[in-house]
């Protein structure tokens, strides 16, 4: 990692308050972070640590109550949702749990599709498509239908996605968590292969220690706080 | 920019494709709204068409003096009301600038024709003084036979007599009983354009005082043809002045009780019935269009609902607010379009029925208008339509907030 390098993210003293009718719940109080450009982190804490919202907020998905955001140096706390959804289709990739693939779509067209709000050209788009596809393992399966598609394959599918852009980070929120182990397995291969060979920065979410071990550096968090790792569960896990 | 757009607009038409029940419910809405306008707009300008066609055969040197109120001239031809006197009608023909004056009457009569007994309209008319001015400015002319002569029981008939006013078709020399005086077709009439016009008996205006007993020299209307180089508008005054002089002659007030209009002053009050008539029909079937519309929003609403998540994938992957707002606008505008395109066709096909049937039916003749600018208004109107239908729901989904769109799929 370039020392001298700037941060890709970089959270200043963030807060992200809730209010639920008269109750405030704090999801995140005084957050400090740095992410640098080609690292492999992995995010971790218990259920209710606030590691969802964080991710939101690294990922441009939401903005915080209190604090500053930035993106490479530049503050996108004050930025409007449009502004944001143009940063994060050139910038950020996201693989979710849930895939959160059309099911109306083939494999391809769902790769395709954060290409189409970059103005990339038709035959662009779909040779990207299959050769990001292929890269993942589903060179045969490229014109299937999502529901002729297994879960893993499914999730692969997404992965593809979050990378068809080419951007400098990409977020995986619990990308094995509906997985069987062998298929979390390939999954993780994948991920960490394509971040080792396009030096992309890949910010992991996970609640499995097996997984947070892949993390070069290692994030957790607790009541909203970044802390060690022990405080975060009690003892050493990994 | 322009690849993004065409494929903003492949998004709509398949999002619309995957819920083509749905589309196709909202589509006929909007298909009904159109059909409406653009049967009811065909039909009210065809009548528009129609009518002013009628009014031009008046000639613009035609003027017609009839009893009554010359700003609603039509209430005493329709009720009656008093007629004009023998002393008026020579007033008139003493006017400046008066060329002929053609007195009319007219009532309506049984008639008997073989075995058939029928109510019909005669009209009486000086055939040997008005036939010239009847052929020239309402270009009266004979099908078949010949005029009736002045002093003869004869007659001759509209051009439906030969179709269908009787079952049994009319001919030249048959013979007609009205009150119990036998007379007799010499000729056939050509069409005068109107359907009523075309199933009366006509005769000299004294074969008619004969008939009906109505006073002798005294007439219903009279036509008046404005003489080689005249102004209609300044006889037309003279008219009057000479019908005032007369009234005070008789009654002693010269309170004019007679409507001298002009061809063109009837142009302008049909001009604007007809007018009032097409604004209205046009208010209404706007009210079925607009419907239609709700039913898009509605349609449009239900939409952005089902489809939350998808808004939430494709914002978290970088769809800016104006792509979300494109597709939903396209989704609403194509199902107006659409709608629009085949209510025009529809409405068009109805209209154009109408005219069929109205060809073929003894009540009107009728005309529809096909015109291009028609065809343009429906579908423009219904693009505008859809797509206005359209905004507010289109601008909810452009505002979705990812986070939020994800979440309530998690």
């Amino acid at each position: 990692m370039d020392q001298g390098a700037q941060p890709i993210i970089k959270l200043e003293n963030v807060w992200k308050i809730y209010r639920l009718g008269k109750a405030e719940v704090q999801s995140l109080r005084g957050v400090n972070l740095e992410i640098m450009p080609g690292s492999l982190i992995t995010l971790m804490g218990p259920s209710g640590s606030g590691k969802s919202t964080l991710l939101n907020l690294i990922g441009l998905l939401d903005v915080p109550t209190k604090g500053t955001v930035y993106l490479k140096g530049k503050d996108v706390t004050k930025l409007a949702e449009s502004e944001l959804s143009v940063l994060r289709g050139r910038s950020i990739g996201f693989v979710f749990q849930e895939f959160h693939l059309l099911a109306y779509l083939k494999a391809w067209e769902n790769v395709e599709i954060p290409m189409i709000f970059q103005g990339v050209s038709k035959a662009r788009r779909e040779m990207r498509s299959k050769e990001l596809l292929a890269l993942v393992g589903l060179e045969a399966r490229v014109d299937h239908q999502l529901s002729e598609l297994s879960i893993g394959e499914r999730q692969r599918v997404a992965i593809a996605r979050a990378f068809v852009n080419d951007p400098e980070m990409v977020i995986a929120d619990e990308p094995t968590g509906n997985l069987d182990s062998i298929n979390g397995k390939k999954i993780m291969e994948i991920l960490i292969n394509f971040q080792n060979k396009n030096g992309k920065t890949l910010m992991i979410v996970t609640h499995d220690p097996n997984i947070g071990a892949y993390g070069r550096q290692r994030i957790f968090i607790k009541d909203g706080q970044i802390v060690d790792e022990v405080s975060a569960f009690g003892r050493k896990l990994i | 920019m322009f690849e993004n757009t065409k494929e903003y607009f492949k998004m709509a038409v398949r999002n619309l494709k995957m819920r083509s029940l749905r589309s196709w419910l909202t589509i006929f809405g909007i298909i009904m709204g159109v059909f409406l306008i653009m049967s009811l707009l065909s039909l009210s300008e065809g009548i528009k068409m129609t009518v002013e066609k009628q009014l031009m055969s008046l000639g613009g040197n035609m003027i017609i003096v009839m009893p009554g109120d010359e700003s609603n001239p039509m209430a005493s031809m329709m009720y009656g009301g008093d007629k004009l006197e023998k002393g008026d009608l020579t007033m008139i023909e003493k006017s400046d600038g008066v060329d002929t004056v053609v007195p009319f009457d007219y009532r309506g009569v049984n008639v008997r024709f073989k075995d058939y007994n029928k109510s019909l309209a005669i009209e009486g008319l000086p055939i040997e003084t008005g036939l010239d001015a009847l052929r020239l400015m309402q270009g009266w002319s004979l099908a078949e036979g010949e005029w009736p002569k002045t002093g003869k029981k004869e007659i001759v008939v509209g051009s439906r007599f030969r179709e269908d006013v009787f079952d049994e078709k009319v001919k030249i020399g048959d013979e007609f009983n009205i009150k119990g005086k036998k007379l007799i077709v010499t000729g056939i009439l050509n069409s005068l354009g109107a359907k009523d016009d075309d199933a009366a008996i006509f005769m000299d205006i004294e074969l008619f005082y004969d008939i009906t007993g109505e006073k002798r020299g005294t007439a219903r209307m009279a036509m008046v043809t404005v003489a080689e180089g005249a102004n209609p508008n300044v006889v037309a005054e003279k008219i009057k002045d000479s019908l005032k002089r007369s009234q005070k002659k008789q009654f002693g007030s010269d309170d004019l009780n007679y409507a001298v209009i002009t061809a063109e002053k009837i142009k302008g009050i049909a001009g604007d019935v007809l007018g009032v008539i097409e604004l209205a029909v046009l208010a209404f079937a706007s009210i079925a269009i607009i419907v239609g519309g709700i039913g898009i929003t509605n349609t449009m609403y239900t939409a952005v609902r089902e489809r939350t998540r998808e808004i939430g994938i494709m914002k978290a992957v970088g769809a800016p607010n104006s792509a979300i707002l494109s597709i939903f606008l396209f989704e609403a505008g194509i199902i107006g379009l659409v709608g629009g395109f085949a209510g025009t066709a529809l409405g068009l096909l109805a209209a154009w029925s109408v005219e069929l049937y109205g060809q073929v039916h003894p009540m009107f003749y009728f005309r529809a208008s096909f015109s291009p600018w028609i065809i343009l208004f429906g579908l423009t109107f219904s693009f505008i339509v859809g797509c206005a239908a359209g905004i507010l729901p289109a601008r909810r989904a452009a505002k979705l907030r990812p986070i939020e769109a994800l979440r309530k799929y998690e």
